[in-house]
């Protein structure tokens, strides 16, 4: 190719433009083709035969050829998805699929498509003896369809591995000493004994034998491979033990010093899912499970101690993340509250002793309570979200927790049949719980009537600073925002990424206005903004550094078009209901990973970090003034807390994922790191837009750097 | 970058050599980097490739130089548009473009005062056309060239 074969008119003022041109700027698409064999009706198996071909082009990027699952989506055959679907109907799983499904819109699938590709799931997962054609309105059980299901109730699968898989005890290694309530408060410099390691959440460790200086001479301590599966883990490290959440509900105790395995507790369901932290508290391990149970284990023995219910799975409802320890209770919150049922979603307090249940806080507010108002003349059973699927934070001074909530589902207004005015309390808010009573203190609602499936959900950062008292926040809107933690007062923000999502967000009171055409997105409508639903920042914790004031996160710059999907009001549907697309962040250069450092008290930017690889881990700072985060190009790296610099750098496995911790044993300080798969939005975002960066698709591990002795 | 795109950035250079050299102090360089429309898992594979365009305003005359590579199909037309960062909007010219699916990109074109000043506050674009995605393949926000300097 040469340059000459550019014809270059060199004519000025060019604005003509042809009609076909024009045309083809347009985004409509070719009218929908039936694909659904007409002739004298289909039967189930026709339906199968052509939802095997639609399935094909418009669900197995994600789900895979045969419905086994890809990093994108979630199997669709076997026991994990009968358990979840068995109990359901065909109409029901129908509707969720097509509010729902496939995410980046619904194309040209007509209802007789949709019910197709049902048909050939259902077929996929052995239903069996259906002799009617499946319509929109097929209500059998569909667990009651399927042979081998039935068969199988009276012969049981060989179990998967359940409880103690291998026996040890901490004491051989080290005395133990019971994590005390003071303990977890103020804790010792070479522990880092709850998520985020203080109950303020500041992902801070004071040591600082690694340092500025000699960071360069960090090498590999130690490894240990995880179990595989979807995976954000942050490790918690007392006393010189590693305790390790593993995908599937697995928790393993390790030695610090050399990785030497000492117990391992399966404690179910086996599923590979994701469970992003544990909890530390007297001599208990305490966890939160994918099923939403909350399990206390001896944390010498990993023996387990109690087992209570946080929610009814059955339900659909589920847990990502684990409890923190606020005086002697687990606090929890909760996900998977999307359905349309009664119940919703809350936040638990449980005695850490007994397990013995003591409040819970409801996030969604009912008609008749406070706050019922703002939800329209919407019925109970159809206000849904408000997720708290992110680990607040803890202040003992106040005896409050610190909390965020997730938004509103449906994520569009007009999918949930409510508008722009319809705040939805207390969805997308910091709430400041009582630790005692479980009774609000404040609420504060970053974005009311949330519009494009922008959590404000994440960790609440506290921070002391002269005679105020803090509270930070930063969610996928990328908005660092700083409020008075007794009175709930705005205090500032400030934008960490480009969002143009908001046109004006009031400096006195915080209050945010949405553009116009958001605000008034009809069905089927695409907006075009930023940031996406990876966020901004999402689930990976940001680090507050006390001795330079400077608030450090983890952020992602893309951005997102939008179309909302129509759900229907009936109990047990709902959802998300909404088509998404993704592309690079403008003005960015295609940098999606950004490491962004603010003063907090002047809420100013000090320095930023901009590479190509999004990031996949929480920050951690050090007094030893150091920076470490992790990327999806396997990249770990130390940078200079004041200025961005990258000190030292090496390359995992795979993907670096999850929260890094600091600890120290007998005067030796380590820095520990996970390497993971899975993590929602914010890897199958970048997956589709950096798609030139790859990775193994396994290799869950824990690496242990030190400086050498 | 490939060849081609040496080749065009030399291009650049003497075009914008000759034509920037009397009135050098009201130059304003400009850049878009060119990246995939809005796309799924499903549609990755089928909207490809990226380019760069240097966009070099004097008076009210842009010049634009620019090339891309690695689309899935041939271009078949390229436009400068208006609106917003991440608002797609209406065209405002269309630009010279190879068809192929990796090209050159070109136009020297005469703004209106409110172009310029739209140029000036981030709110045009550069999208090009293929056959396989005719509302779009490839599109890049313009910004100044030293906004990238970081
Ligand atoms: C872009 C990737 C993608 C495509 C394409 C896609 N899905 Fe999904 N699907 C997902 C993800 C991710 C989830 C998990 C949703 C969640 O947790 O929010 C999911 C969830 C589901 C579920 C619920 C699974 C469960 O266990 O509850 C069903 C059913 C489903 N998809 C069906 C489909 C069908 C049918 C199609 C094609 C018409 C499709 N999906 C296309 C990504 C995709």
């Amino acid at each position: 190719m040469t340059i000459s074969k550019l014809k270059l008119s060199k004519q000025i003022g060019i604005s003509l433009l042809l009609g076909g041109a024009l045309a083809a700027c347009d985004s409509g698409s070719a009218p929908a083709e039936s694909t659904v064999a007409v002739a004298a009706g289909p039967s189930f198996d026709s339906q199968a035969s052509s939802g095997s071909d639609l399935f094909a082009t418009n669900c197995a990027a994600c789900h895979g050829a045969n419905l086994e699952g890809t990093r994108l989506g979630p199997l669709l055959t076997g026991g994990a998805f009968l358990q979840r679907w068995g109990t359901q109907t065909p109409a029901l799983l129908l509707g969720n699929i097509q509010a729902n499904m496939p995410p980046g819109g619904s194309g040209n699938l007509s209802d007789d498509d949709y019910v197709a590709i049902v048909a050939h799931i259902l077929n996929e997962n052995g239903v069996d003896s259906v002799t009617e054609p499946l319509t929109a309105s097929t209500d059998f059980t569909i667990a009651d369809n399927v042979s081998a299901v039935v068969a199988r109730r009276e012969r049981p699968e060989p179990p998967a591995p359940q409880g103690l898989t291998v026996a040890g005890n901490t004491e051989d290694f080290v005395e133990f000493v019971p994590l005390t309530t003071e303990r977890l408060e103020n804790p010792d410099p070479a522990d880092w004994p709850s998520h985020r390691r203080n109950p303020h959440g500041h992902s801070y460790s004071p040591l600082d034998q690694i340092n500025t200086d000699n960071v360069r001479g960090m090498t590999l301590e130690w490894v240990w491979n995880m179990h595989e599966g979807d995976s954000e883990p942050a490790p918690l490290v007392y006393n010189g033990i590693v305790y390790l959440i593993n995908p599937g509900n697995v928790i393993q105790a390790l030695d610090g010093r050399t990785g030497e395995l000492i117990w391992e507790h399966w404690t179910g369901p086996a599923n590979g899912q994701d469970m992003r932290n544990i909890a530390m508290y007297d001599d208990k391990i305490i966890q939160a499970t994918t099923d939403a149970r909350l399990v206390a284990l001896d944390a010498r023995t990993g023996e387990q101690v109690w087992e209570t219910e946080i929610a009814d799975s059955s339900l659909g409802f589920s847990n990502s993340s684990g409890p923190i320890i606020a005086d002697g209770k687990v606090i929890t919150g909760l996900a998977g509250c999307a359905r349309y049922i009664p119940e919703d979603c809350y936040i638990s307090a449980h005695d850490a002793t007994t397990g013995e249940l003591e409040w819970r806080f409801n996030t969604i507010a009912q008609a008749g309570e406070p706050g019922g108002d703002t939800w329209g003349d919407l019925d109970n059973v159809f206000r849904a979200g408000g997720e708290t699927w992110i680990t607040g934070t803890y202040d003992p001074e106040t005896r409050l927790t610190y909390w965020g909530t997730a938004q509103q589902k449906p994520w569009v207004p007009v999918s949930r049949h409510l508008t722009i005015n319809d705040a939805g309390l207390f969805t997308n808010s910091t709430v400041a719980v009582d630790i005692d009573t479980g009774s609000l203190d404040w609420y504060f609602q970053h974005v009311p009537a949330e519009a494009l499936d922008l959590d404000e959900v994440f960790e609440r950062v506290l921070v002391n600073r002269g005679d105020e008292r803090l509270v930070f926040s930063l969610g996928k809107y990328g908005i660092l925002w700083k409020n008075d933690r007794v009175s709930g007062e705005f205090r500032g923000f400030a934008e960490t990424v480009f969002q143009n999502s908001f046109t004006h967000i009031d400096p006195e009171t915080g209050a945010v206005t949405y553009r116009e055409d958001i605000q008034n997105a009809q069905l089927d409508q695409w907006t075009s903004s930023c940031p996406s639903s990876a966020g901004g920042k999402d689930w990976h914790s940001m680090t507050y550094h006390p001795p330079t004031g400077l608030m450090i996160a983890p952020l992602s710059q893309t951005c997102l078009e939008n179309a909302a999907r129509e759900v229907d009001l009936v109990q047990g549907g709902g959802g998300l209901a909404a088509s998404r697309k993704f592309f690079e962040m403008p003005g960015t250069d295609g940098k999606l990973g950004k490491l962004g450092a603010y003063n907090i008290d002047t809420m100013e930017e000090a320095w930023s970090f901009e590479q190509r690889a999004s990031y996949h881990t929480g920050t951690i700072s050090t007094g030893g003034n150091l920076l470490f985060a992790g990327d999806l190009d396997r990249y770990f790296r130390a940078h200079d807390v004041e200025t961005g610099e990258v000190l030292w750098e090496t390359r995992l496995g795979t993907s670096v994922q999850g929260h890094p911790v600091a600890f120290a044993i007998d005067g030796k300080q380590y820095i520990a790191v996970t390497a993971a798969l899975g993590g929602t939005s914010p890897r199958t975002v970048p997956s589709v837009i950096a798609t030139e960066i790859t990775y193994p698709d396994h290799g869950n591990a824990i690496y242990v750097f030190s400086l050498p002795d | 970058m490939n060849k081609f795109g040496q080749c065009s950035i030399a291009l650049i250079a003497t075009i914008l050599g000759v034509l920037s050299a009397p009135a050098l102090a009201q130059t304003e360089v400009y850049r878009a980097r060119l990246s995939p429309m809005p796309t799924t898992p499903q549609t990755v594979n089928e909207i490809t490739g990226e380019g760069e365009v240097i966009l070099t305003l004097e008076g009210n005359t842009l010049t634009v130089e620019g090339s891309f590579s690695g689309m899935s199909s041939a271009a078949i037309a390229a436009h400068l548009h208006n609106g917003p960062p991440a608002q797609p909007g209406p065209v405002a010219h269309a630009l010279e473009v190879q068809e192929a699916a990796s090209g050159d990109i070109f136009a020297m074109l005469e703004l209106t005062d409110e172009q310029v000043q739209a140029l000036r506050d981030n709110a045009l674009y550069v999208q090009v056309h293929s056959e396989n995605n005719g509302p779009g393949e490839l599109r890049g926000w313009i910004y100044l060239r030293s906004h990238f300097d970081s």
